[in-house]
């Protein structure tokens, strides 16, 4: 089977009312197509034959091969565009379908968000272009590319190596799996998606985090400047937030730094979690609005080890120089 | 601020007052004019652009606007002033070109000027960007909290004026608020065909101000958006910019044949009504019934009945009158 990547480059990122409520990057989306040219050019140079790209109404990656001088073949998954995350998930399910080695996604939480609940085993090079990126890496896009390429060639045993799974938070309504967070869910206190972004911190209920480590922003942080986070990684939490509780002054966005109260904390082991109180409400996945949950309904969120796979760029290249992968 | 029950109903009710504005305005524009098209004949001669479809920029960014923050509107400007406020009466009779109405029936459809709110609209593509800097820079001299807003479309955007006007908004700081109502097509232009960018927010980062882009179609993220962006301004933190991705129901024109457009698009735009996506929300929420709705739009099919009734029968200006209101008297 020739071997074939992915590439998922979100247009909408970057571009959202957190760069009004707080200090948001602006991220154009000429810079994406640069990131875009560049992974091409990586996976060119290592003899990769053939990319499958998500179309989008933006031609991202269509701008990318303008002047990208590159060999190999692009095809685009046959999808019909609801310029939604929808077609993020749609993309990455025909590129599993395809048998693509690994997708390259552009984006950040939101747009890694998306394209896990259907990326399966296939694992995610994540080039990190949002506002909270916790989730995927600030990683030049060449770097990346030629870790997508060592992936995709299988170099050095790189696919055992260098690629983990990451664990993810699973929202159930009446039992059934509706919905999956990549780093944290925010209980939030309002009833409606809207412009999506979260900002107030004094709306924000309940905080449940898969993985808080250090240098994050966002909610996650919330709990990540805890001092006792440092001797409980690799744990999930699950903290109530409110009056009269324990104070913390932490970067809950860009350049937005705020006082939080927290009232209870308690670390999540796998399967662990709890159930959703306070509604009306909405549930914000990984920093963005998404699903309501109104009055009487059963809605709870726990820690699955289950995530998808994700390629650990710096290892994996760093197996493929052991192998002596650039040696020519 | 959470988006209460009151909002929403009354982001609803101004958004069906538009639709069932619009709706009416389309038929009474073909009385007349067939069997052949004549763009002269019937009650309301010339060209008509109609909004349905868009209501939800118009009220979700006016919500948050005072009778004195001004606004300037483009050929398209009827959901803007009705978002605004306007005596639908007074409207509809310069639609109609009669002496009741806001010009005297002067401007028609798309010179359409109400002082009392701060309004001014035209049909030359960017022309009322410049005017709105132009007020926010009189309101930042007077020391005044007011806001200026400017809407305008995708092709606008690609106009001089556009560039100029957001430029000297950021070198001045001035309270003004650019809304680019994104419907796609510049006429018959997709956007793709004449905009170098992919996306118009990306441009703030040109000018030196936040720029953010918002599903037109919901009227609660514009809504969310021209919250943070108007009381920016009026706070003196400055001008932004909101793009606002939205579909326009109608043709350009009424009489557009749209050929321009892909085969099936519009269906698929018409799935995302921005009254049927609030009223599903509403809903939702338990704070709407269908009941409610149909008042609504009763309500509404009879402020506009009235508005027609008016405009039919107020009568034209004279002949002699031609040049009144016209130049300002010095």
């Amino acid at each position: 089977m020739t071997p074939s990547v992915g590439i998922i480059a979100n247009p909408a990122s970057g571009k959202d009312i957190r760069r009004l409520v707080a200090h948001g990057s602006v991220f154009d989306n000429k810079e994406k197509v640069n990131i875009i040219r560049r992974v091409l050019r990586a996976l060119d140079a290592f003899g990769i034959p053939h990319v499958l790209a998500m179309p989008d109404v933006f031609g991202l990656v269509l701008r990318a091969l303008e002047d990208a001088q590159v060999n190999l073949n692009v095809d685009f998954v046959d999808i019909s565009l609801t310029n939604t995350g929808e077609d993020s998930t749609q993309a990455a399910r025909r590129m599993v379908e395809n048998g693509v080695s690994c997708i390259v996604t552009i984006g950040g939480d939101g747009t890694n968000r998306v394209v896990a609940k259907a990326s399966r085993d296939v694992p995610l090079v994540p080039i990190s272009t949002g506002t909270n990126n916790v989730f995927p890496s600030m990683v030049e896009g060449t770097l990346a590319g030629l870790a997508a390429a060592a992936v995709a060639l299988d170099v050095n045993q790189v696919r055992e190596r260098a690629v983990h799974r990451a664990r993810k938070l699973v929202i159930a309504r009446e039992g059934k799996p509706i919905d999956l967070a990549l780093v944290d869910v925010v209980v939030y206190d309002e009833r409606f998606v809207a412009s999506r972004a979260i900002w107030d911190v004094e709306k924000m209920r309940t905080l449940v985090l898969v993985a808080p480590h250090v240098g994050t922003i966002g909610a996650s942080a919330i709990a990540a400047y805890l001092p006792e986070m440092l001797t409980a990684q690799g744990h999930g939490a699950w903290l109530d937030l409110g009056p009269d509780g324990r104070r913390v002054l932490v970067p809950v966005g860009p350049g937005l730094i705020a006082p939080v109260s927290i009232r209870s904390l308690r670390w999540l082991e796998v399967g662990e979690g709890g159930r959703v109180l306070g509604a009306p409400c909405v549930l914000a996945l990984d920093g963005e609005r998404e699903n309501p949950v109104y009055p009487g309904q059963d809605v709870i969120i726990y820690l699955s080890e289950e995530g998808p796979y994700v390629v650990d760029i710096q290892n994996a290249v760093r197996t493929a120089i052991e192998a002596g992968f650039f040696v020519i | 601020m959470s988006l209460s029950q009151e909002t929403l109903l009354s982001l609803y009710e101004t958004m069906v007052k538009i639709r069932t504005f619009e709706e009416r305005v389309a038929e009474i524009y073909y009385e007349g004019k067939t069997p052949v098209f004549d763009i002269a004949a019937g009650p309301v001669p010339g060209e008509m652009h109609l909004y349905s479809g868009q209501e939800a920029v118009a009220a979700g960014v006016c919500a948050h606007l005072r009778p004195d923050d001004p606004v300037t509107s483009t050929h398209r400007p009827h959901g803007h002033l009705i978002a605004k406020g306007v005596d639908l009466k007074a409207m509809m009779a310069e639609i109609f070109g009669k002496d009741t109405g806001l010009c005297h029936g002067k401007g028609g459809h798309m010179h359409l000027f109400d002082p009392t709110l701060h309004f001014g609209c035209g049909g030359i593509v960017g022309g009322g960007i410049p005017h709105a800097v132009g007020a926010a820079l009189a309101i930042k001299k007077r020391g005044e909290d007011r806001v200026a807003v400017s809407f305008f479309g995708d092709g606008a955007a690609n106009i001089g004026a556009f560039h100029e006007s957001l430029n000297l908004a950021a070198v001045w700081k001035l309270p003004v608020v650019f809304v680019v109502e994104d419907n796609l097509y510049a006429i018959s232009v997709p956007k793709s065909a004449s905009t170098a960018v992919r996306s118009n927010a990306e441009r703030g980062a040109a000018y030196d101000m936040p720029a953010v882009q918002v599903d037109g179609q919901d009227v609660l993220a514009v809504y969310e958006a021209a919250k943070e962006a108007i009381e920016r301004a009026r706070k003196g933190g400055g001008p932004s910019l909101i793009e606002a991705v939205c579909y326009r129901f109608r043709g350009h024109f009424e009489g557009d044949p749209e050929l321009y457009l892909p085969k099936g698009i519009k269906e698929q735009w018409k799935q995302r009504d921005p009254i049927t996506i609030l009223g599903n929300q509403l809903k939702a929420q338990g704070w709407f019934s269908d009941e409610q709705a149909q008042a609504i739009q009763d309500k509404m099919t009879a402020l506009v009945a009235e508005a027609e009734a008016f405009a039919r029968q107020s009568p034209y200006p004279a002949p002699e009158d031609a040049l009144k209101h016209v130049f300002v008297n010095v």
